[in-house]
């Protein structure tokens, strides 16, 4: 039987059933309905603890905290919270700590426009905290497919031993869909960090093997940090999602993502790709980008995920940066017919 | 070294400079935790940054070495998902009254029952002396050198008056007394707050004429006074706060 839920509703049932132990966050529009939903869960079920950190420096530590102390553990989101969880991030990367993030992406910067929807953190997720770093990343784009992702991001984060973020916006997790959650199997990563049994030191300085601090030596930093890239790769391999929608004698590809292809009609005149896992991007889509003559990214913001594919794919790309103004199928087509 | 069991005996020797507190107060956690049973099934270290923040990785038990100010957040969390594990913060006075006074307050007011251990020292040290929270009126460090113009944070005030959570004041040479404290804060389901008021030779006793390490601290632990138990306590006062903090 299918029932009706939306974004947040849907991502506090998978949490669940990716046997999520731990929420904490922090009130922010609009992510604020997934920590009311988590709040809620936590009264109907014991196993969930769920925390309202002072801030979202707190919350992101709190996450960590929980991490390390056994259980799986998520916090949730906006872009101005995003910002302050960045050092947390960074954190949890040194350290392999395994967590997810959700954010539910509005329209900056700053505080912006706190209720419209935006793409505005795609780059931050990848370059926000200092230093190298690097994280999965995954952008769905409807109810089901909200479900699904947020099992996945668990299962890959507890695999890559890193933070892996979840990028929503306003306009997906208030969507209401319907889904049919009976007879579901999934899989189900075990969380194997915990604290109180062995002697294990985590630090966020570069330590050797033994967790001793060696802030003298490059060679250990090199070995570190690419086998740390390494394993961040190999693990989204396993974890490449994307949606391929191919016109037949198409010279022109579009690239969309988010609820942006929700709203472009299908044409003769281009194929549509949809990466789900933003972040590492798939290795196909330099193989069919080939297929092409003319490639264009429609975005909501000022050209963050076309300015980082056109070093991906080595090739010069044409952005049409909208705002939640242009989420209207006659407005896209006229944009898009502008450019081919 | 050897009979310090709780401590990695290949991480010795500490990397504290001479004259510093932080050595003997870690020595006498270690004497604490062996002598009551306190082991890597059961216990664990979270620390923050600066020199005390070194301070987790040398004992035998699951630790980790946080941000700067967040440990009492990592701690927190920590001890939510895992009730029966003893959690030790061990944090510099930047950590836990500049940076993250935030958290300790509001720690405070949830009733975390995490232990703090506080390493005041009163300035940045390993930053190399720059003038802290708690660094006195008038006291002349690398970012103040006509004199510190404000006042200082007094943590008891902080722990004690809104929330009426365990609150001890020692120094590093006072050991009956911190052993006393530390007893008292592990015997209570409360969130639990040892100040250790130490010197920074390096940084600050050196750059303020003092010429020997070990006396430096001798004199500076003797400006305080111990008065045991008590129900307030005055600046150059040490000892613990009785019937704050609920027990066990």
């Amino acid at each position: 039987m299918k029932n009706i839920y939306n974004g947040s509703q849907i991502l506090v049932k998978a949490a669940m059933k990716a046997s999520v132990g731990f929420f904490a966050g922090y009130p922010i529009t609009p992510a604020t309905k997934i920590l009311e939903n988590f709040a809620l869960e936590s009264y109907k079920n014991t196993n969930l603890i769920f925390l309202q950190s002072e801030d979202e420096i707190a919350a992101i530590h709190h996450v960590i905290g929980a991490s390390i102390g056994g259980k799986k553990a998520m916090t949730a989101t906006s872009g101005p919270g995003f910002s302050l969880m960045q050092e947390g991030l960074d954190l949890a990367f040194a350290c392999s700590i395994p967590l997810v993030v959700v954010n539910v992406m509005r329209q900056g910067p700053s505080t912006g426009m706190p209720t419209k929807s935006s793409q505005g953190d795609l780059l931050q997720t990848q370059f926000g905290p200092h230093g190298d770093y690097k994280s999965i990343v995954f952008y769905p784009n409807s109810i089901e497919e909200i479900y699904r992702i947020t099992i996945e991001a668990f299962n890959a984060s507890e695999e890559a031993s890193s933070p892996v973020i979840i990028l929503l916006d306003a306009a997906i997790s208030n969507l209401y869909e319907t889904i049919d959650l009976k007879n579901r199997r999934v899989k189900n990563v075990k969380h194997n960090l915990i604290f109180g049994s062995l002697n294990r030191h985590l630090s966020g300085l570069v330590t050797d093997k033994n967790g001793i601090p060696e802030t003298d030596n490059f060679k250990i930093y090199k070995a570190w940090i690419e086998q740390k890239f390494k394993k961040i790769t190999e693990v989204s391999k396993r974890y490449d999602y994307f949606e391929y929608i191919r016109s037949k004698n198409a010279v022109n590809l579009i690239i969309s993502f988010g609820p942006v292809p929700r709203f472009i009609s299908i044409s003769k005149k281009y194929s549509i790709f949809r990466p789900i896992t933003l972040f590492p991007t798939s290795g196909k889509l330099i193989d069919i980008s080939k297929k092409y003559k003319k490639i264009i990214v429609i975005e909501m913001n000022e050209g963050q995920y076309s300015f980082y594919l056109k070093s991906f794919i080595k090739r010069d790309i044409e952005t049409i940066s909208i705002t939640q103004e242009d989420l209207d199928p006659d407005k896209l087509s006229e944009k898009i017919n502008e450019k081919i | 070294m050897k009979k310090y069991k709780a401590l990695k005996q290949e991480r010795m020797p500490f990397n504290w400079c001479p004259g510093c507190g932080i050595n003997i107060i870690a020595l006498k956690l270690s004497e604490f935790l062996e002598k009551n049973d306190y082991t890597n099934k059961n216990t664990a270290i979270i620390s923050g940054i600066g020199c005390s923040g070194r301070f987790a990785g040398y004992f035998n038990m699951d630790t980790m070495h946080t941000t700067h100010g967040r440990a009492i957040p990592t701690a927190e969390g920590l001890k939510l998902v895992n009730p029966n594990l003893n959690v030790i913060v061990v944090c510099g006075d930047g950590d836990l009254l500049s940076i993250g006074l935030n958290h300790t307050i509001h720690s405070s007011r949830r009733n975390a029952d995490i232990k703090v251990i506080c390493l005041n020292n009163s300035i940045y040290a390993m930053t190399g002396g720059q003038t802290s929270p708690t660094t006195q009126k008038g006291w002349i460090t690398q970012t103040s050198p006509n004199g510190n113009k404000y006042e200082s944070i007094n943590a008891y005030k902080i722990i004690c008056k809104p929330f009426n959570r365990f609150f001890a004041r020692i120094t590093p040479l006072s050991r009956e007394l911190f052993e006393k404290s530390l007893y008292e804060a592990f015997s209570r389901k409360s969130f639990s707050f040892i100040e250790v008021v130490l010197p920074c030779y390096e940084n600050d006793f050196r750059r303020n004429g003092s010429r020997n390490p070990s006396l430096a601290l001798k004199l500076f632990t003797e400006k305080y006074k111990d008065v045991g138990y008590t129900e307030n306590l005055k600046n150059n006062e040490i000892g613990i706060i009785k019937n704050h903090g609920n027990k066990r």
